[in-house]
């Protein structure tokens, strides 16, 4: 079985993608993608130390796997409203160009 | 080792994909790419459950739902350029953070429990294991999860909703009644 | 009888009284009712003052304590009252003269807006004056002390609208707190030495310390200190002259009559310290004569009325502080006593011929007054002559019982008594020639100004009434001390009982007359000098002798005031304008220049919110990998 480091190496990656898809893309689609991913890297490393939190017992091996369920059902209401909000702001400015939505500045 | 390694490099390209396609549908189409690769990672953590969950909710509804809106707004490309240090800043730290990170996690290294422990604490992580788990010591996430959702599917109609043209003429004529304010008549008037 | 001169405790409250009516209340008197209540208050001292004067005559000294003053721990200063020869003495003076001063006052100072301010302060200052002379605890004589000079502060501001005048108050009192340091010092060190700080039981004990001791000695000179300030002696004297800057009869009073005198009183009243620390004393008489005959000859060069008298006020306090110091307490008592009549009526008499001239104060400008005020003149002239030391005057007998003093004082022989003698003995006849001439600018001669002559007047009764019991004074006062080989000197016997011991050789009777002539000869070559330079050929010789560097260093008081400039006050306001210039330059600099970092460092920050919601996100994660770095730094050395 491959140890759970290199699954948490690979969490690691895929939130470091994630992070620099935030940085570097300006839609505001392509932000949501992104964090996706950060949200998926994230899963992935409670997944790995769920298993390797079996050790602790069956009574609490699997808080590990209903955390990552429920991070699932928040995924899916954030995407819900966020696109929400980006088809409103598409609406009045016909552009999903987060660097455009920069009024808010000193 | 061998599918570990696969699977890895399958989610990395994705990964990668995701960041960098150009077009928002390719880039939508690689993280459904990475999804699936993370569904198939998550059967070698004993995770079954969680990897149909990650298939069907993620790769299924949460992917078309983004699918949908890039082709309801056809995004073009943009127009000025902004933040241009901001890219290579980005990668560079980006890398450095995850070599840091990696070198934490390769710190401490501690061996994994015998197969069968992990067996008989997870039982394969289907849907049984994980369902007594969620209702029994996680119930009440479980609910404000559920709640979390509700609130999220009536904001989102609330936010998308287009407003009815009645309703919008009705409004109109109620900015219109001050008759020293002709210019708000006309902003209303352009408004949405 | 004792009862009776305890009632006297009250003269000071009753002052007070006065003062407090006028202080409070005194926007509500009308016309002369300030004045009345305030000569009321101080007339009702004076009869406290016989009441206790002839209590004490007739039973000897009478302690009155009302409790304690001062007590921590085991330090403990009660508060009374020592009523003995020596203090009835000087309440009869201070009460008397400060009577006819007050009476003169509601004539001289008539329709002044201030009127109750101004007997409000002259009632505190007789409060003050009298717990000075009766306290019987150095810390309660310090209240009075501290009193009068805040009223004199006062009283030489009192019209202080004009800034010359508000300034010579605050120099009074400057010069005055250097004094006062000197009296605070003098009264630690008296109670490191005797434990005590009654001033009988300081008295009784100090002779007990070794003769000549070091730690009396620097008690003495201390207390020399603190009467060089009070009474105006060198090197404190320059607040005197300036001190003039006061209404008339505040010159009169306490710059002439009574406050000037604190520091004989007080020399007096330790004169157990002094009679056994001769060094200290020594110093005394020094100080004394030389500063009498310096500011007589000042006196020659001064052009303003009130000036000629403030100097010649320094000088004749500078007999009685040599009195006291060469052991003859009496002598200098008597003279502050022969003083206060003939001071105080030459200062009322210039007083009247400033009054008349409507605020003129130039004695070049005068002349001739004598025969439009007869009362002024004559009155003038009696205290001029009394003061120059004409025979029969009461200025004769007491500077003749000084000088006398000074040539027999054992304890002073061996610090120079003869020279000292010479010494005051010409000061005496410059006393005489500067006093003529006085007399002769202000009210003899041709008048030189035809204007003033119209406009002056003789004053009103209430003010020349005073006048001539102050003259009837300054002719008899002298009877009370006649050369004791002559008649029974009555002010010596009277304060014997008071005085510490000194020991005096004994002149043989023809040594006495031949002092006696000396005088006389002194005092006749002064005014014949006088009558020489000024009144012989309209003054030419004056005009003459005003060219020596003598006169020009008397014009100009000898520089003590430019010295003290260039000592003391420059270097102050040096050290002030370098503080202030560091606030200025450094601190106020410092702060605005900070309040100019602050909006620079703002527009600084104002860069990272740029409204980039991606530029924040990279803060953000510039956070992380700080973190993740320290988290790699620590796990992999751990």
């Amino acid at each position: 079985m491959v140890q759970t480091e290199y699954y948490v190496a690979l969490s690691a990656v895929l939130f470091a993608l994630g992070g620099i898809g935030v940085l570097t893309r300006r839609s505001a689609i392509m932000l949501f993608l992104s964090i996706e991913l950060m949200l998926n890297a994230a899963n992935l490393a409670i997944v790995a130390y769920a298993r390797q939190w079996s050790a602790a017992g069956a009574q609490h091996a699997l808080d590990g796997q209903a955390a990552v369920f429920i991070v699932l059902a928040i995924a899916a209401a954030e995407v819900a409203v966020g696109l929400g909000i980006l088809v409103a702001i598409f609406r009045n400015r016909v552009s999903t160009d987060v660097d455009e939505l920069s009024e808010v500045r000193a | 080792m061998v599918a570990f390694i696969i699977l890895a490099v399958l989610l990395v390209t994705a990964g990668v994909g995701v960041v960098t396609l150009r077009q928002p549908v390719h880039a939508a189409l690689s993280l459904v790419g990475a999804i699936l690769a993370l569904a198939a990672i998550y059967v070698t953590l004993e995770a079954h459950f969680l990897a149909a969950i990650q298939v069907i909710v993620y790769a299924g509804a949460v992917m078309v739902l983004f699918l949908f809106v890039i082709m309801l707004l056809n995004v073009g490309r943009t127009r000025t350029a902004s933040l241009t240090w901001l890219k290579p800043a980005a990668w560079i730290t980006g890398v450095l953070s995850l070599a840091a990170v990696v070198a934490v996690v390769f710190a401490v290294q501690r061996p994994l429990p015998e197969f069968e422990v992990i067996n008989a604490a997870l039982r394969g992580g289907n849907a049984d294991a994980v369902g007594e788990s969620l209702f029994t010591d996680h119930l009440l996430s479980f609910h404000l999860v559920g709640v979390l959702l509700l609130v999220g599917i009536v904001g989102a109609v609330a936010l998308v909703q287009q407003v009815a043209p009645e309703t919008r003429a009705k409004r109109a004529v109620a900015v219109a009644e001050p008759e020293d304010a002709p210019e708000l008549v006309a902003s209303a008037g352009e408004a949405s | 009888m004792n009862d009776l001169v305890q009632l006297a405790s009250l003269a000071p409250l009753l002052a007070l009284a006065g003062a407090v009516i006028n202080g409070l209340f005194g926007r509500n008197l009308k016309g002369n009712a300030p004045g009345i209540i305030a000569s009321l208050a101080v007339a009702a001292g004076f009869v406290l003052s016989l009441i206790a004067f002839f209590g004490v005559r007739a039973g000897g000294a009478v302690r009155v304590n009302f409790g304690d003053f001062l007590v921590a721990g085991d330090f403990k200063i009660g508060l009374g009252f020592h009523f003995d020869q020596l203090s009835v003495l000087m309440m009869l003076i201070i009460t008397g003269v400060g009577l006819l001063i007050h009476i003169y006052s509601i004539g001289y100072m008539h329709g002044d807006d201030g009127i109750s301010r101004y007997f409000a302060q002259l009632n505190l200052f007789v409060a003050a004056m009298l717990v000075l002379v009766m306290a019987d605890s150095f810390p309660l004589m310090f209240v009075g002390w501290e009193g009068v000079g805040v009223c004199s502060f006062l009283l030489i501001g009192f019209w202080y609208r004009d800034l010359a005048n508000a300034s010579a108050g605050r120099k009074a009192f400057i010069v005055n707190r250097v004094g006062d340091f000197g009296f605070l010092l003098a009264m630690f060190l008296t109670y490191k030495a005797f434990g005590t700080l009654d001033i009988q039981a300081v008295n009784a004990a100090a002779p007990s310390l070794a003769y000549g001791a070091a730690i009396l000695t620097g008690i003495g000179l201390l207390y020399l200190l603190a009467a060089a300030g009070k009474s105006a002696q060198l090197p404190l004297h320059t607040w005197l002259p300036d001190a003039m800057a006061g209404p008339t009869p505040v010159s009169a009073l306490i710059h002439a009559a009574t406050m000037v005198t604190a520091g004989v009183y007080l020399i007096a009243r330790t004169g157990g310290i002094f009679a056994n620390a001769p060094g200290a004393a020594a110093t005394v008489v020094w100080v004394a004569v030389l500063t009498a005959l310096m500011a007589a000859i000042v006196a020659i060069g001064q052009t303003d009325i009130k000036k000629i008298l403030a100097w010649s006020t320094i000088s004749q306090v500078g007999f009685m502080v040599a009195a006291v110091g060469a052991g003859a307490y009496w002598a200098g008592i008597f003279h502050v006593l022969t003083h206060a009549f003939f001071k105080a009526l030459l200062f009322l008499g210039a007083g009247s011929v400033i009054h008349a001239l409507g605020g003129e104060q130039d004695v070049r400008k005068m002349g001739g007054l004598g025969r439009k005020m007869r009362v002024t003149g004559t009155t003038s002239l009696i205290a001029t002559l009394a003061i120059a030391g004409v025979p029969f005057l009461s200025g004769y007998f007491s500077k003749d019982a000084i000088l006398g003093a000074l040539l027999t004082s054992m304890p002073l022989g061996n610090y120079g008594g003869q020279i000292l003698f010479v010494l005051l003995m010409l000061t005496a006849g410059i006393t005489a020639f500067y006093m003529f001439r006085w007399y002769y600018l202000v009210f003899a001669g041709e008048p030189r100004s035809k204007a003033e002559f119209e406009r002056a007047h003789e004053s009103p009764a209430v003010m020349t009434v005073p006048l001539s019991i102050l003259a009837v004074g300054s002719v008899v006062i002298g009877y009370v001390g006649l050369p004791a080989f002559l008649a029974p000197n009555a002010i010596q016997e009277w304060l014997a009982p008071v005085m510490a011991h000194v020991d005096f050789e004994h002149l043989s009777t023809s040594a006495e007359w031949l002092l006696l002539i000396g005088s006389v000869v002194v005092a006749a070559a002064g005014l014949g000098l006088g009558y020489w330079v000024y009144a012989l050929g309209s003054g030419a010789l004056a005009k003459r002798l005003g060219n020596t560097p003598l006169a020009s260093a008397s014009r100009g008081a000898f520089g003590f005031d430019r010295l003290y400039r260039s000592l003391f006050t420059e270097p102050g306001e040096g050290l002030a304008e370098g503080v202030a210039s560091l606030d200025r330059d450094v601190v106020d600099r410092g702060m605005t220049g900070l309040t100019g970092v602050v909006p620079l460092l703002g527009r600084l920050i104002v860069l990272l919110q740029s409204g980039y919601v991606r530029a924040y996100a990279f803060a953000m994660v510039l956070g992380v990998l700080a973190l993740a770095v320290a988290a790699a730094l620590i796990g992999v050395f751990a």
